[in-house]
């Protein structure tokens, strides 16, 4: 079965996931513009028991348009969001694709959300995705 | 113009006056690591045009480069906003999601991109590609 591991971006901070994420999607949101950095975040989810998550982690909790709670761990060093949690929807665990720090990573996203409203126009998703937003 | 980049919680506040010198979308792995996105983008500022607001917490490394990056972060959120880089004193880079405005300059540097993850590109006449 295909293990790996997500870390932060000083290593402290390690996401150990078993198998395949159920799914991976793209959300382009200004909350996750914010949070990266980056103009887009990018997640993968995993069953809940298929991931250990090993280091110490500040949780910042931030309510989500829709009034849902989010659980988001980073590490405390370096500041980097390994994965998070939306527990009103027991829908497993996100994990930040960009810490897997592979860019042969699969499977490819298959969604991209807020893609009308908030893509910046010059990024171009080249794999077919369920366009929302 | 100025233009307000801030961390998911809003508490670190980067204050950016005029247009900024370069925007550039990084592909490399520390890029990935630090974002948990698939590319980091930055905007240089001259350092005496970005007024940061808020407290932070500081995270050094060494870039390939050889040169030191020191980037601030939100501590109760952990979004880094901005960070200083060795190797060019009189700049400040600010990550562009902060500013959360899809109308932000396009990027015109695309590097690293031997690192890209194949699904992504960045697109734009000009933009010149850097592997
Ligand atoms: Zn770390
Ligand atoms: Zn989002
Ligand atoms: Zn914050
Ligand atoms: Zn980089």
């Amino acid at each position: 079965m295909t293990a790996r591991t997500a870390t932060c971006a000083c290593g402290r901070l390690r996401v150990a996931c078993e198998g395949e994420p159920a799914r991976v999607s793209v959300c382009h949101c200004h909350a996750c513009q914010r949070r990266t950095g980056s103009v887009f975040g990018v997640a993968a989810r995993y069953p809940r028991e298929k991931v250990a998550i090993e280091g110490e982690a500040t949780e910042y909790v931030r309510i989500g348009d829709e009034g849902n709670e989010v659980r988001f761990r980073f590490c405390p060093t370096c500041g980097s969001t390994v994965c998070w949690e939306m527990p009103a929807f027991n829908d497993g665990i996100a994990v930040a694709v960009g810490g897997f720090a592979d860019p042969g990573y699969t499977p490819h996203p298959v969604r991209s959300i807020y893609d009308a409203s908030r893509r910046h126009a010059w990024v171009d998703i080249k794999v077919p995705v369920e366009r929302r937003g | 113009m100025t233009r307000i980049a801030a961390c998911d919680c809003g508490k670190l506040r980067a204050v950016c006056e005029g247009e900024p010198v370069r925007v550039s979308v990084c592909h490399c792995l520390e890029c990935q690591k630090r974002t948990g996105s698939v590319f980091g983008v930055s905007a240089r500022y001259p350092k005496d045009k970005v007024r940061a607001e808020g407290p932070s917490r500081r995270y050094s490394r060494v870039a390939d480069s050889g040169f030191k990056v020191t980037f601030d972060f939100c501590p109760t959120c952990g979004t880094t906003v901005h960070w200083h880089l060795d190797q060019f004193p009189d700049v400040t880079a600010v990550a562009v999601g902060a500013f959360a405005d899809r109308d932000f300059p396009a990027p015109a540097f695309s590097v690293s991109e031997r690192r890209r993850h194949s699904w992504v590109a960045v697109a734009g006449d000009a933009v010149q590609h850097k592997e």
